[in-house]
């Protein structure tokens, strides 16, 4: 597998991007230490890093456009992946995400968007595909919409709603014409009452909850309230590891994973914070400026895409946790605890310095 | 920013330009956010999280309730306070304790001990004292302030009808030592059954406790409850014990040292089992100290024995029925043969003495069951033999554990030539002669003369004493249950069967019976009544004498069988038989009123 790497490929690696990355990672690694000082958690995070690193430099190997070109074929396997959840996921808190391999658990939604943005990638360069056309659209997102319904059902509404920016945004970056864009948005709007139906109680609860955070102080209120406390409570400096009470005393929920941001912020305050959105900037900044620079249609599709999950993940999940947004269970890349986010994460990055690498062949 | 190769600038890094302006936008509200949470609003939410304490106190689970066969609670639960420390939110421990201790009048020591065996930082409440007074609680819930750490927990207690009421069967309820902590499935403070069925079943009484959040703020008043976990109720236990005959029973022996036990014949259903003198058994919920412990282990009088299965005493005359199981079945003796009593029995150069001085004159078998004459088993126990008495015995239960469902139960002893040669120790007449009047190495327990008698009361069945009938949890389903089981049968010829009951009867109903003192009119009562000797053949003080009296009624159709034994009570006839007497009363309640009004008419 592995393939001789051109010299001019090594030159042109973004190392900036990957610095952000190894800087969120290092980030990731103190919080979770801090949580529970034995290490245990905190070294498998590392574990995930490894295997993650071996990914995403397979990744970076292989050419973005043969892994464009394979599209049809991983959709397939991530849609089978997807109903395999179905059939043998195990339910974790009402939500079957996670299907056994072995000892590990996976999540296959995870893993689809990375198989979605190779795909808008496949149906958006193919002949069909080109000009953007009416037709064209109508494909695409039939294409995406069985899977990001299967995601939906699944019930695993964070994933889902990180899908839709994503596409978004590549049409945006498309040039997709503005009537068309509002016309789409329009129709998402219309289809929310039904959207409403579909939902989950807990979901709809929680967005009812967003809108009113003292409607359920004992449940998901509790969460928004305490991760809110534990935010504003780290002032300027923070607290430090010994004085962050919220974190360490387990008022947070879910403080390990999609509310590290919370534990982090009491601990390090302002500052840390800012540092940390810095790195977030820094990521989210140099995926565009690859997407700009890349000169080929799959590989722009690709880096713009991989951009805006980036970015999606990181803004829901920081909106959510700083009472911004609705609660949604979405990881923060590079800092959750847990290994198919850490996993699909570099491997996303593996992409971005993949078509970066490759932008003037 | 995203400026692609220079001035040549295209369309599509044009669009990119604009959603990387529409994410930087975004990123920077965030930190427009940030900055209003730690900033502006910082001091408030330092402040909050200041105060912000969440409490996890634990909610214990009502531990299951026991049933009389007819629905009749056997034992139930009462809220009590317990005094709690909660060690990681306490402050300034040394002050706390010395004030707590002067205040509830608990030695210091033993604060400083109790939170001396779990972590300083442990949230899980370290139970000081079960049982406060309303007026300790008080005085804890004034100063509740200057305690932090200090809790009243309100746990479910047990409450027993009486404090000895049904002790030995029921059994205590205590907190788990640090022995039995060992095996890991008990956390400190746990209440746990340690004797009878509540031992037992503890696994299905215990329930699952339950736990409770609440947010307090700094000066530890709750101001919310965030969440709460109910507890889990125990699984509740019908037995098969009827709360009115244990009741009887233990009035009838009150003041007594010994054991009743009321069997149902055809099932083999304990329907009360006493054992006196009892232990309180509330004295153990509380805070039992070492001093009571060390008393009650100490007591002369043993009132931690469960006699009716843990005592094993020589049976006396009662045995002579299995004598004359032995003797007719085995053809070695008839309703015929007699003898002649003058009070003495020579064999060699001993002399055995009847317990009548001066003797019963001549008598036959039945006379001889009647009278409870020895003279006439001395005899006649020859004839049949110490191998076919002590095969006999052991074919009626003697001499192997009942199986009742208690624990501890010991199982007798039936003493044969066969056994005494194994031992390389010989066997005398004199051990014959002993042994066809129940005395001698034969030991046995009140529950295996209950079930032996029972077995001739029902035609030979010998029955396991039941006495769980079945464990229902909370939601209705059943966790446990019992059907009746034999785990004997004694064959024998119908017309034996009816000789031995027919004699019993005798023995109440006959005018020069032993056993007259139990007479009850409208109740045709059979029984056996012995006297056993401690030192056999001694002429030790009467006051020594076990007293039995072994029984069944009505004779024609067996519903109970009613075995009482008065350890040093005297003679059977005298001290048991008036006992049984009062029990049949209380049983047979109707049918003796109702037979007193006939002979008033």
């Amino acid at each position: 597998m592995i393939l001789r790497i051109d010299r001019r490929l090594l030159q042109n690696v973004d190392w900036p991007l990957l610095a952000a990355a190894l800087a969120l990672i290092c980030l990731s690694f103190i919080s979770l230490w801090s949580l529970s000082p034995s290490g245990g958690i905190a070294f498998r995070q590392l574990v995930w890093v490894g295997v993650g690193s071996v990914a995403m430099l397979m990744v970076v190997a292989l050419d973005y456009r043969n892994l464009v070109r394979a599209a049809p074929a991983f959709y397939v396997f991530g849609l089978g992946l997807l109903l395999t959840v179905f059939v043998l996921g195990r339910t974790v808190s009402g939500a079957r995400r996670w299907i056994h391999l072995g000892p590990f658990t996976v999540q296959p939604s995870e893993l689809f968007k990375l198989i979605f943005v190779l795909t808008l990638a496949w149906a958006l360069t193919s002949r069909w595909g080109r000009p953007l056309s009416r037709g064209a659209l109508i494909g695409t997102t039939a294409l995406v919409g069985v899977p990001f319904i299967l995601v939906v059902r699944q019930p695993d509404l964070g994933t889902a709603l990180v899908l839709l920016p994503v596409l978004a945004s590549v049409l945006i970056g498309l040039g997709i014409r503005l009537k068309i864009f509002v016309g789409l948005i329009a129709a998402g709007l219309a289809l929310m009452p039904v959207a409403w139906l579909a939902l989950k109680e807990y979901q709809r609860e929680r967005l009812l909850v967003y809108i009113d955070p003292f409607r359920d102080p004992l449940g998901t209120a509790y969460n928004v309230i305490q991760a809110k406390i534990a935010i504003g409570s780290g002032q300027l400096l923070g607290k430090g590891v010994s004085g962050a009470t919220q974190s360490r005393l387990a008022f947070l929920p879910e403080r390990h994973t999609d509310f590290i941001f919370a534990v982090f912020a009491e601990m390090w305050g302002f500052a840390g914070c800012l540092v940390l959105i810095m790195a977030y900037g820094l990521l989210v900044l140099r995926g565009f400026e690859i997407a700009a620079g890349a000169r080929e249609p799959r590989g722009r599709i690709v880096a713009l895409g991989i951009t805006a999950l980036f970015a999606t993940q990181t803004l829901i999940n920081l909106g959510m946790v700083t009472g911004l947004l609705p609660v949604v269970g979405i990881p923060l890349p590079f800092m959750s605890y847990g290994g198919s986010s850490m996993v699909v994460s570099l491997m996303a990055l593996g992409l971005l310095l993949s078509v970066r690498m490759r932008q003037f062949q | 920013m995203a400026s692609g190769s220079g001035p040549r600038r295209d369309a599509w890094s044009k669009r990119v330009l604009t959603l990387t302006v529409m994410v930087a936008a975004a990123f920077v509200m965030l930190l427009g956010q940030l900055w209003y949470l730690q900033v502006l609003e910082g001091t408030k939410f330092r402040d909050m999280s200041e105060k912000n304490r969440i409490r996890v106190r634990p909610v214990a689970a009502p531990r299951g309730i026991l049933f009389d066969r007819n629905g009749l609670a056997l034992v139930d639960n009462r809220p009590a306070f317990t005094l709690s420390f909660i060690p990681r939110e306490m402050e300034d421990r040394d002050t706390v304790l010395a004030r707590l201790a002067v205040m509830l009048k608990i030695p210091l020591a033993e604060l400083q001990d109790a939170l001396a065996k779990v972590p300083a930082d442990s949230l899980r409440p370290v139970r000081i004292r079960r049982d406060l007074s309303l007026e300790d609680v008080a005085k804890v819930e004034e100063s509740k302030l200057d305690f932090p750490g200090v809790v009243v927990e309100v746990e479910p207690q047990r409450v027993y009808p009486t404090s000895t009421f049904a002790a030995h069967v029921l059994g205590y309820v205590r907190e788990v030592s640090e022995e039995q902590m060992k095996g890991g499935r008990y956390r400190r403070g746990d209440m746990i059954g340690q004797t009878g069925l509540e031992r037992l079943l503890d696994e299905h009484l215990r329930g699952r406790d339950g736990g409770e959040r609440i947010e307090v703020d700094a000066l530890g008043r709750s101001v919310q409850l965030m969440q709460r976990e109910e507890p889990r109720p125990g699984a509740q236990v019908v037995t098969t014990v009827d709360r009115r005959i244990q009741e009887a029973a233990e009035r009838a022996m009150s003041g007594l040292s010994g054991s009743v036990v009321v069997m149902d014949p055809k099932s083999g259903d304990i329907l009360a089992l006493t054992s006196s003198p009892a232990f309180g058994l509330d004295t153990f919920a509380g805070n039992m100290d070492r001093d009571a412990w060390v008393r009650l282990v100490k007591d002369p009088a043993h009132p931690l024995l469960n006699r009716s299965l843990q005592g094993q005493y020589p049976p006396g005359s009662v045995f002579k029925m299995i004598v004359t199981a032995a003797g007719l079945q085995e053809g070695s003796l008839t309703p015929m043969d007699r003898a002649y009593c003058n009070g003495e029995y020579s064999s060699g150069t001993r002399t055995w003495k009847d317990w009548k001085p001066g003797g019963h004159g001549h008598v036959d078998l039945r006379g001889a069951v009647v009278q409870s004459c020895d003279v006439f088993f001395y005899q006649y126990g020859l004839k049949v033999g110490p191998e076919a008495i002590a095969r006999y015995a052991r074919a009626f239960g003697l001499g192997s554990v009942t199986g009742v469902d208690l624990p501890g139960e010991k199982s007798g002893l039936v003493p044969s030539p066969e056994g005494r040669r194994e031992r390389g120790r010989p066997w005398h007449s004199g051990d014959t002669l002993n042994m066809s009047i129940g005395q001698g190495a034969l030991l046995v327990t009140p529950i295996q003369v209950a079930r032996m008698t029972a077995a001739i009361a029902n035609g030979g069945v010998l029955w396991k004493p039941r006495l769980i009938q079945r464990v229902e949890r909370p939601d209705g389903k059943l966790a446990y249950s019992e059907s009746t089981r034999m785990n004997g049968q004694v064959d024998l010829s119908p017309v034996v069967w009816a000789f031995l009951r027919q004699s019993m009867s005798g023995v109440v109903n006959d005018a020069v019976g032993t056993g007259a003192a139990a007479r009850l009119p409208g109740l045709e009562i059979a029984g056996k009544t012995g006297t056993a000797q401690t030192i056999a053949n001694s002429s030790s003080a009467k006051g020594q004498d076990h007293a039995w009296f072994a029984s069944f009624a009505p004779v024609n159709d067996p519903q109970v069988v009613v075995v009482v034994f008065v350890e040093g009570g005297g003679h059977g006839g005298a001290i048991a038989a008036p006992i049984a007497r009062q029990i049949y009363q209380a049983i047979f309640l109707e049918k003796v009123a109702m037979a007193a009004l006939g002979t008033g008419s």
